[in-house]
């Protein structure tokens, strides 16, 4: 069997890595994170082989937790009637595991968190993995590094009995699939353990493959592997512009730039421009000229020279922000566009 | 691959409060009596695979609800945690498609499958609860969703197909709307998506020519307002086409070479890259003459691309096409019963044998088996004297055989739980001829009666004797030169009819008739 965690840096193409890592004759099932990155897995697989080929299905993970893994087994015996994808409230954290109602909500709907919770809980997580066997011959998943707590487990257990890559890029890791108590706690506070953790399991670790960024210019990973601490390559040598926007002028005249994105740590669409989140550009392909919003404590770390000390999940949004730009990186204080917040 | 449907279960639908029925994957004939639920199930299966809620709502839930459940509920105390659900289950074959597998089904087992659920919906809990308070309420069927599904738990409906089926219910014959469905399946059974889609767009391109090139010389007349043709749902390819022979319609043709045609045009192989894989035939031997059922009887046998449900009334169809492949429906009791335990030299034989009666012998519950056409003849009479009423008021049937091939009818009646009395002629030894030959045959419900002194050889013998005087009157006469028994043995049926038309009355029921009638009223 074939077991290999692919870790990539931004932009070195893990979406086509999987696209060409299908065997259009078996039977692959392809699981993506974002709903982003299943339209384009999708459209890149149409693009290579015509169309779906036959045996493999797509799947972005919660479709695929709930209508693959779970309804088939209790869709009816527990009455669900879909997946809530709200934060489960907080009374719910205190229920028994063996309660239902620690995982369903009063109208049936299923918390997307609690998913692989309750198949490692109620027993079905060997009939999951004997229907993943029955129907696959290979799964190819994306983004393996946002899957925490018994997702983590769960994706372990499925991948160990089919042939399996999986791709992730272990600081773009922005988002928790799920936590679960202490299951699987502080996976992500390490990267030479988080390659344990796969290693313990058999996998092959490949750091080599998608080393290099298509996308980013030597520029962006210069700055990225020097201010942020995490390395990068670029598989080019054209520099690109790279600009810190220290003069409210110019910085005002960038907002309304509407070919340049403008990428916030949170609330983007309370600034009327051109505009996203950092941790929701990830997967995004297509920007060329990328404005990155610094808020206060931000800034000030970057005046410092300290970007490093973020928080991880913090740092690891701003890498993905940074790493969106193809032809231009600005980075501009937020308090000089304060004013046009709404 | 092959798809079937292995199993049907029902629950409060039609006539079935509950209901299982296990087919087979090639061929299944449905038997039973009128109103025995034989359409039922084909509906069933018709509606699930169809998925279209559409078609549900047409039929209307009050017509698919079974009755006693719904008044049952509304004489309870309404409670609407106990609202019916109806349900209609179809377990296919493994598929190997992961949309199908899952356990969401009344059995609770993995498996490969389709549903229709019909159930009240919970956001108008609080609405049913106020109407069910009333006094007079009707059943809220208004408050019930129609949901179809897979056994995984995925909606379906729509597009996408799980399997290819078509109804041909030659009952419907007259109405167009089935005239118009059949000819749409039939066109998409046999016609690729490209071709078909193809079609339509040159159809459309054809009505477009003909404003442009034929409809020309009006429209030039007149300025803003101008005469087209029609396209839209209701005219368009698929409603336009119709199917011909020799060029003629067959809409245009009798009942009977329509339903002919329209079995035959869909058991011919086919090339197609979708062929039917379920093709379900209600009753095709409507409107046929018997030359012409033979002839589709034979084209049934030879068509083997697809699963066959079909239900009949017809001895012939259920015998030629294998009794081994029917399934009996009883009015009486939800139980399905199966001949597929019949042997196969009794299965063949019912299939080579002349046009007879298993039909009637299988849907009855009690039944006399006679040898030939002057105990037939003669036994409504006797069962008259014996009982004094007509043997169909009594529900019991009397059925000839023809000659002496009890043992099969035995075998099925084994099957079935038949209670059958058997008439036989001891033929000189009754030892040998009616107790040694119906050894592991005779039971509780299956017994032999005979004549038991050996020189009573025959039927006519015994009712000459036990009425001797009556006989050498009727048989002695006018030309008969032969002593009257003589005569009795050598005109069997004429001298039966006399004896039943002139002196029905006073006839002497011999004793062992007189046991057998008795004994088959229990």
């Amino acid at each position: 069997m074939d077991q290999r965690v692919i870790l990539a840096v931004a932009g070195s193409g893990k979406t086509s890595f999987i696209v060409d890592s299908i065997d259009p004759r078996r039977s692959n099932l392809v699981i993506t994170y974002t709903d982003n990155n299943y339209r384009n897995l999708r459209s890149k697989i149409i693009r290579k082989y015509g169309s779906i080929p036959a045996g493999t299905r797509i799947y972005t993970y919660f479709s695929f937790l709930y209508s693959f893994c779970l309804r088939p087994f209790c869709g009816d015996v527990c009455d669900l009637k879909g997946v809530n994808f709200d934060v489960p409230p907080d009374y719910t954290r205190r229920l028994k595991r063996s309660n239902l109602s620690h995982y369903i909500d009063s109208n049936r709907r299923i918390y997307a968190s609690r998913i692989a919770s309750l198949i490692f809980n109620f027993e079905i997580a060997e009939d999951v993995q004997q229907r993943i066997k029955k129907y696959f011959d290979a799964i190819y998943v994306d983004e393996v590094q946002d899957f925490a707590g018994n997702d983590f487990n769960l994706l372990l257990l499925i991948s160990n009995s089919i042939d399996a890559v999986l791709v992730g890029d272990f600081f773009q890791h922005t988002y928790d699939t799920s936590r679960d108590g202490n299951i699987n706690n502080g996976l992500h506070d390490d990267y030479t353990k988080y390659k344990q953790a796969f290693g313990e399991k058999g996998f092959d670790i490949d750091e080599t493959a998608l080393r290099k960024s298509y996308r980013c210019s030597p520029t962006t990973c210069e700055f990225v592997s020097r201010v942020l601490g995490i390395s990068i390559d670029s598989h080019h040598d054209r520099e690109s512009l790279f600009q810190f926007v220290d003069d409210e002028m110019l910085a005002e005249s960038i907002f309304h730039r509407t070919h340049t994105v403008k990428l916030f740590y949170q609330s983007h669409s309370r600034y009327p421009c051109n505009s996203e989140n950092w941790g929701a550009s990830k997967g995004i392909d297509d920007y060329d000229s990328v404005c990155v919003v610094l808020n206060n404590s931000t800034e000030q770390l970057f005046r410092a020279g300290q970007l490093s000390k973020l928080p991880p999940i913090t740092r690891n949004k701003l890498y993905v922000a940074c790493t969106r730009a193809r032809s231009e990186l600005l980075l501009v204080p937020e308090r000089y566009v304060k004013k046009y917040k709404r | 691959m092959v798809k079937v449907i292995t199993k049907v279960r029902l629950i409060n639908f039609r006539r079935y409060k509950e209901f299982e029925i296990i087919l087979q994957p090639e061929r299944n004939i449905i038997i039973g009596d009128n109103e025995s639920g034989k359409s039922s199930i084909l509906q069933a299966i018709d509606l699930v695979l169809a998925g279209s809620r559409s078609k549900v709502e047409t039929i209307g839930l009050e017509s698919l609800f079974n009755v006693d459940v719904v008044s049952e509920f509304l004489a309870s105390g309404r409670d609407y945690d106990k609202m019916p659900v109806l349900k209609a289950e179809l377990y296919l074959n493994e598929q190997h498609n992961p949309d199908l597998n899952g356990n969401n089904n009344i059995d609770g087992k993995m498996c490969d499958g389709l549903a229709l659920i019909c159930a009240p919906m919970d956001e108008y809990s609080a609405e049913i609860k106020v109407v069910m308070k009333e006094v007079d309420a009707t059943f809220p069927f208004e408050y019930y969703s129609i949901k179809f599904q897979t056994f995984s738990g995925e909606p379906h409906g729509g597009f996408r197909k799980y399997l290819r089926h078509l109804l041909l219910d030659n009952s419907q014959i007259n109405s167009e709307y089935a005239m118009r469905e059949y000819v749409k399946s039939v066109y998409r059974s046999n016609a690729e998506d490209i071709e078909r889609h193809k079609h339509q767009n040159e159809y459309r391109k054809h009505k477009a020519n003909f404003r442009d090139n034929v409809l020309i010389d009006v429209n030039a007349k007149l300025d803003d307002y101008q005469f087209s043709i029609t396209t839209n749902t209701k005219s368009n390819l698929e409603a336009d086409l119709t199917i011909t022979e020799d060029a003629i319609p067959i809409d245009n043709k009798g009942k009977g070479r329509q339903c002919f045609i329209k079995t035959e045009f869909v058991l011919q192989k086919r090339k197609s890259a979708h062929p039917l894989d379920v093709l379900l035939l209600e009753e095709p031997e409507n409107h046929l003459s018997h030359s012409n059922m033979k002839r589709l009887i034979s084209t049934i046998a030879h068509a083997e691309d697809q699963q066959m449900i079909l239900t009949t009334h017809n001895s012939l169809i259920c015998t030629r096409l294998d009794l081994r492949n029917a399934v009996l429906l009883n009015s009486s009791s939800s139980a399905s019963a199966v001949l597929a335990d019949l042997t196969p030299e009794t299965a063949e034989f019912f299939m080579k044998a002349p046009d007879n009666n298993v039909l009637e012998f299988v849907l009855s519950a009690r039944v006399i088996l006679v040898e030939g056409d002057a105990e037939f003849i003669l036994m409504e009479a006797l069962f008259k004297q014996v009982i004094g009423e007509d043997h169909e008021k009594s529900n019991i049937h009397i059925i000839s055989v023809g000659g002496i091939s009890f043992k099969r009818y035995l075998e099925v009646a084994n099957l079935l739980g038949v209670r059958t009395a058997v008439l036989r002629d001891n033929d000189g030894d009754f030892k040998k001829n009616c107790q040694e030959a119906y050894e592991g045959y005779v039971s509780d419900n299956i017994r032999v009666f005979y004549e038991s002194d050996n020189t009573v050889r025959t039927f006519e013998i015994s009712i000459y004797q036990n009425n001797a005087d009556l006989c050498d009157k009727m048989f002695s006469e006018g030309k008969i030169k032969l002593s009257p028994q003589e005569y009795m043995l050598n005109n069997k049926t004429t001298a039966a009819l006399r004896l039943l038309q002139e002196e029905a009355a006073h006839l002497t029921v011999p004793e062992y008739i007189k046991d057998a009638i008795e004994w088959i009223r229990g």
